[in-house]
C-alpha cells in the first residue's frame, strides 16, 4: 500500500469516527430521536469536485471552520435551506415545519451544527490520535453551493489538488436530511496524516 | 422574583434554549450579549446575580470577558457554556474563577445543577 493509499484510509477511518461522535452529540443534542451517517468518503479531485458542485445552482446553507493546531484543516458542510429549518426546529424543539424562512435561528442552529461536527472531528484527532486540533468560531454562508464551494477551496486549491469529501446524512424521524461535508487538509497537514497512516 | 441571570453568547439559538429552560424554572432572564465585551458592560449595567458565558465569540472571549467581571466583582458567579472539545480552554476558565461549566449541546438537568449550585440553591 502507498503512502496516498495509507493516507485516504487514515482519512476515511477520522471520517468514520468523527461521524459516530457527531452523531451521538447531535442526538443529545435534540434528545434522540435522530443520527447521523456516513454515506461514503473519498478523495476526490479538486477540479473535478469543482466542477460539479458548479453545475448545480441551487442555493445552500452552511458554515465554514478552520481547524487549527498540530494538523491544520478547512473544514465545510452544508444543507439545503429547507433542510435547515427541519435542522433549526429540531434544536429548538419545535415541531418540524414551525420555521418557514432563513432568519437568526437558522443561521444560529447551522453555526451550532458546524460547531459541534467541527469539534467531533477535533475530538477525534485528540482522543485518537494525539493530535491537537482547535476549531475556531464557525462563519455562516448562504449562496450558490458552486459560490460557497469555491471560496472554501480559494486559500488550498494552489497547494494541493484534492479534497476530502464525507457524503452524510442526517437521519430523523420522518425526516432524510442530506448533508455535504468536506475537509481540506491544508499547509503541513498532510505531514501529520502521513504519521497517522503509518501507525496503522 | 426568580433570581436575575445575564445570557452571553454569540450563538442566538443557544441564548433561546438556555432562556427557555431557565424562564420555565423560574429565572429571570435580564439581559443578553453576543460577545465578551458587551457581557461585560451588561453585567456592571444589570448587575446580575448570574451570568451564562460562552467561551469562543468573537470581539472577546469568554475567558478574557470572566476575568474583566471578577475584577469589577470578585464574587461575580459565572457559569462557562463550552462545546465538546475545549477541556483547555475550560481548565483555563476554572482556574480564573469560574463557578462551573455546562458543555454543549447541554440537557435541561444539567443547565438547572450548574446554576442552582453557581446560586448556592441546591
Amino acid at each position: 500500500m502507498d503512502n496516498k493509499q495509507k493516507v485516504d484510509r487514515a482519512l476515511q477511518l477520522i471520517s468514520k469516527l468523527s461521524i459516530d461522535k457527531a452523531s451521538q452529540v447531535f442526538s443529545k443534542m435534540i434528545k434522540g430521536g435522530a443520527s447521523i451517517e456516513m454515506d461514503k468518503a473519498y478523495l476526490a479531485d479538486i477540479t473535478d469536485v469543482t466542477q460539479q458542485i458548479n453545475e448545480n445552482s441551487d442555493e445552500v446553507i452552511g458554515a465554514f471552520v478552520r481547524l487549527v493546531g498540530d494538523a491544520p484543516f478547512k473544514f465545510l458542510f452544508f444543507v439545503a435551506p429547507e433542510d435547515s429549518f427541519i435542522l433549526t426546529d429540531m434544536i429548538l424543539r419545535r415541531e418540524i415545519g414551525t420555521t418557514k424562512e432563513f432568519n437568526a435561528y437558522t443561521e444560529s442552529a447551522v453555526q451550532e451544527i458546524g460547531n459541534i461536527l467541527a469539534s467531533a472531528i477535533t475530538n477525534v484527532f485528540s482522543a485518537d490520535f494525539q493530535i491537537m486540533l482547535y476549531p475556531s468560531p464557525p462563519t455562516v454562508v448562504r449562496d450558490f453551493a458552486g459560490t460557497v464551494f469555491a471560496e472554501y477551496i480559494l486559500e488550498a486549491a494552489a497547494e494541493r489538488d484534492e479534497v476530502l469529501i464525507i457524503q452524510s446524512k442526517f437521519l430523523v424521524v420522518k425526516n432524510n436530511i442530506r448533508c455535504h461535508m468536506y475537509i481540506l487538509p491544508v499547509h503541513d497537514a498532510d505531514k501529520t496524516l502521513s504519521q497517522i497512516a503509518s501507525s496503522m | 422574583m426568580g433570581k436575575r441571570i445575564l445570557l452571553v453568547d454569540d450563538a442566538p439559538i443557544i441564548r433561546l434554549m438556555l432562556k427557555d429552560i431557565l424562564e420555565y424554572s423560574g429565572y429571570e432572564i435580564v439581559g443578553e450579549a453576543c460577545n465578551g465585551m458587551e457581557g461585560v458592560q451588561k453585567f456592571k449595567e444589570l448587575k446580575p446575580d448570574l451570568v451564562t458565558m460562552d467561551i469562543i465569540m468573537p470581539e472577546q472571549d469568554g475567558i478574557a470577558a470572566l476575568e474583566e467581571i471578577l475584577s469589577i466583582e470578585a464574587n461575580a458567579k459565572v457559569v462557562m457554556v463550552t462545546a465538546i472539545d475545549q477541556r483547555e480552554s475550560l481548565m483555563k476558565a476554572i482556574r480564573t474563577g469560574a463557578t462551573d461549566y455546562i458543555v454543549k449541546p447541554f440537557e435541561d438537568e444539567r443547565v438547572l445543577s450548574a446554576v442552582k449550585k453557581a446560586l448556592g440553591e441546591e
